[in-house]
């Protein structure tokens, strides 16, 4: 068992010659200064102003609405102090009263269906007789009739004619 | 106002109290009776509410606009009329959807009451 290994500098290569630890993508952090406008931000103020102002409204926009929409179970602690809500549901009462004087109830709908007040006792009560339920069915059958022998009787004519020569 | 929270609240058995609070659980308009629950009446579990209304319409379904919470011997039925929510305190064996159907009878009252509270 042994261990290859050196520790030397590889000094056989020039400098500058691709080896096999040749970076590909070259230095990040050199590749940063090589951008086009970075080297007007270190050379002094040729960035424009306005497209710095865009994206600080951008990132303000886009923390904003990450604010909005993030779910923050632990913000539920929040805790009215005693007098201030007894100072809000006094002048809560004072304006409600104010507008309860302008209020008008809505209109219920009209509905065949009504409440009893005392549903057990009138179920429970005694039918009608029949008697009175047969003098119902014969007195409305004796309209029904009347009503189909209703006829007109032609008496006189209906156009008269005028004495126009 | 009060007397017609009283006329719904006898409309449907089982109802104990109605609430129009703001965010902060200060209530705005409130009809209870004496069988409603007193801890479910205070500002700290409404406020609760609301923060919970909120917070739900940030799971990607939408604005949450009513919550319903079944316990044991109570349900609690909110509706998130922001700034103001309405919740009403039932018994259990109440009948939900009845309970749901009242939000079209109080939105004419909700809306007068937003108008009270917006101002301050």
């Amino acid at each position: 068992m042994g261990c290859c290994f050196s520790n030397d500098d590889d000094k056989g290569s020039q400098v500058g010659d691709p080896h096999e630890r040749t970076t590909l993508l070259g230095n990040p952090v050199s590749n940063s200064s090589t951008r086009p406008g970075c080297d007007d931000y270190g050379s002094g103020m040729k960035y424009p102003h306005n497209q710095r102002a865009d994206e600080q409204s951008a990132l303000n926009r886009i923390l904003h609405e990450t604010a909005t929409n993030v779910i923050d179970v632990s913000a539920m602690n929040s805790h009215l102090e005693q007098h201030e809500y007894l100072d809000r549901a006094r002048q809560y009462n004072q304006r409600v009263a104010a507008t309860a004087q302008k209020y008008t109830y809505p209109q219920k709908r009209p509905s065949l269906l009504l409440d009893l007040p005392a549903t057990e006792k009138n179920l429970s009560a005694s039918p009608i007789p029949q008697k009175d339920l047969k003098l119902l069915k014969s007195a409305c059958e004796n309209a029904v009739n009347a009503l189909q022998e209703i006829k007109v009787q032609h008496q006189e004519e209906l156009v008269v004619q005028f004495g126009i020569p | 106002m009060k007397k017609y929270l009283h006329e719904i609240m006898s409309q449907i058995d089982g109802i104990h109290a109605v609430l129009i609070t703001d965010r902060d659980g200060v209530p705005v308009l409130k009809a209870a009776t004496e069988s409603a629950p007193e801890l479910a009446l205070r500002p700290g579990f409404l406020t609760t509410v609301g923060m919970a209304t909120d917070q739900a319409g940030k799971l990607g379904m939408g604005k949450s606009q009513r919550i319903a919470c079944i316990y044991g011997k109570y349900q609690v039925i909110h509706f998130n009329r922001f700034p103001l929510m309405v919740s009403m305190i039932a018994s259990s064996t109440a009948n939900t959807g009845m309970l749901l159907g009242l939000e079209a009878e109080l939105s004419s009252l909700v809306q007068d009451l937003k108008a009270a509270v917006d101002v301050i």
